[in-house]
């Protein structure tokens, strides 16, 4: 399907969302909330563009990564109108997380306005989502936002320490502005206000990871009943073969 | 039939070419920690032993990965990491048999061998031939049944 994208003739393919199509075409647009394995939520809204359908003299904006293309629209991903929205939703977002790199980069390059940090729980968190959907891909839901408007927050439910959770840590790596606290001491990791104590190789004694991780991981494949960290298991099978070579 | 990755123990000197050339062409750096393929070495019975991922048929990476971002390259056979769709959640780290699937915390990635796309650049830069890409055909069959062989002892041997 033809349509017009910043003024140049591009295929589209149908239903495929417009944020799609820019990343494939390498127009980049921003986005907090958008990942690939969970498809657009239109939660940040930074990837707005400006849309014209056909027969329409004004445009609208629409957001990138939930808009799927249906019909030959003409697309504009920048203008002075969705620089200055970007510029609004980084100048808001920024309140949420001030010192976080990412947000002070998009800072500069919206030129937004700073205004002062308001405390909100868990520091730095902008309610993008991403962690939700990460942890319901692990097929877990130790975390769920909770409150509605400016209480609004993600959470473990009552704040406890969740019995779904097991310490993976998808969530802390997702998250664009690294809100997620995960602690790693000794013998134990600590996430979400729990406490896992880590399973130490049988070999080298190495703690590498959590006795939930091994069973969620003993559901799915008969491997990893060992217990043995990953240089370990490598070296195992090093001593076997060599003693095959002898 | 798909080329293999063919690994000969008794050959391997423990010069580490094949960590160097793997990091510098996945990350443009000379990092053996960065490196897809490791040697691990018994400095004393001068015995070294090249660890890469078998690409295994029934690959416990796949099987546990929660979102498919684990794909079987067609042209290869080569097991491929999306990294636009993985999570991070390494339990692919914690499942693999051969411990060839790791994480890589300085960008972020599971990184695993890849097979360079059909032309292992290890292979290349291994002085002593102690890695070889071949045609899985019936002339080394025996071989490969005896390594499978070795392997799945092991294996038995390591739970």
């Amino acid at each position: 399907m033809k349509i017009m994208l910043n003024g140049q003739e591009r295929e589209a393919r149908e239903g495929e969302t417009i944020l799609e199509m820019c990343r494939r075409e390498g127009i980049p647009i921003p986005t907090f909330c958008y990942y690939q394995a969970f498809g657009g939520q239109g939660a940040c809204r930074m990837c707005m563009v400006e849309l014209r359908e056909e027969g329409q003299e004004q445009t609208r904006l629409v957001a990138a990564c939930t808009y799927p293309i249906k019909s030959s629209v003409e697309i504009i991903t920048e203008s002075e109108r969705i620089q200055r929205l970007r510029r609004t939703i980084v100048m808001l977002l920024a309140r949420r997380a001030p010192d976080n790199p990412l947000m002070e980069a998009l800072a500069r390059t919206y030129s937004s306005p700073r205004l002062t940090a308001i405390e909100v729980e868990p520091p730095n968190c902008i309610l993008c989502g991403l962690c939700i959907h990460a942890c319901e891909e692990m097929g877990r839901t130790a975390i769920w936002s909770m409150f509605r408007g400016i209480d609004k927050r993600i959470g473990t439910p009552y704040d406890e320490a969740s019995e779904d959770c097991i310490g993976c840590a998808a969530c802390a790596r997702i998250c664009p502005t690294q809100a997620i606290n995960l602690e790693e001491e000794g013998s134990t990791r600590r996430i979400w206000n729990k406490t896992f104590e880590l399973v130490a190789c049988q070999r080298c004694g190495k703690n590498y990871t959590t006795r939930e991780e091994l069973e969620y991981l003993w559901e799915r494949t008969e491997y990893g009943k060992e217990k043995l960290c990953e240089s370990c298991r490598k070296k195992t099978l090093a001593i076997n073969m060599k003693s095959f070579q002898q | 039939m798909s080329k293999v990755l063919f690994v000969e123990p008794e050959k391997c000197t423990g010069c580490r070419s094949c960590e160097l050339i793997c990091s510098f062409v996945h990350t443009e750096e000379f990092n053996p920690l960065r490196s897809r393929i490791s040697i691990v070495a018994f400095e004393k019975t001068g015995f070294s032993f090249p660890a890469v991922c078998q690409q295994c048929s029934v690959a416990a990476c796949m099987e546990v990965c929660p979102v498919g971002a684990i794909s079987v390259d067609a042209a290869t056979g080569a097991k491929i990491v999306n990294h636009s769709t993985c999570l991070r959640c390494k339990m692919c780290t914690i499942a693999c048999p051969f411990g060839a699937t790791f994480y890589d915390a300085d960008h972020d990635l599971i990184i695993k061998c890849d097979l360079c796309g059909g032309d292992p650049e290890c292979v290349k830069y291994c002085p002593s031939n102690a890695i070889s890409y071949r045609e899985a055909k019936s002339a080394n069959f025996n071989k490969r049944r005896e390594t499978a062989q070795k392997f799945r002892e092991v294996m038995e041997e390591g739970r």
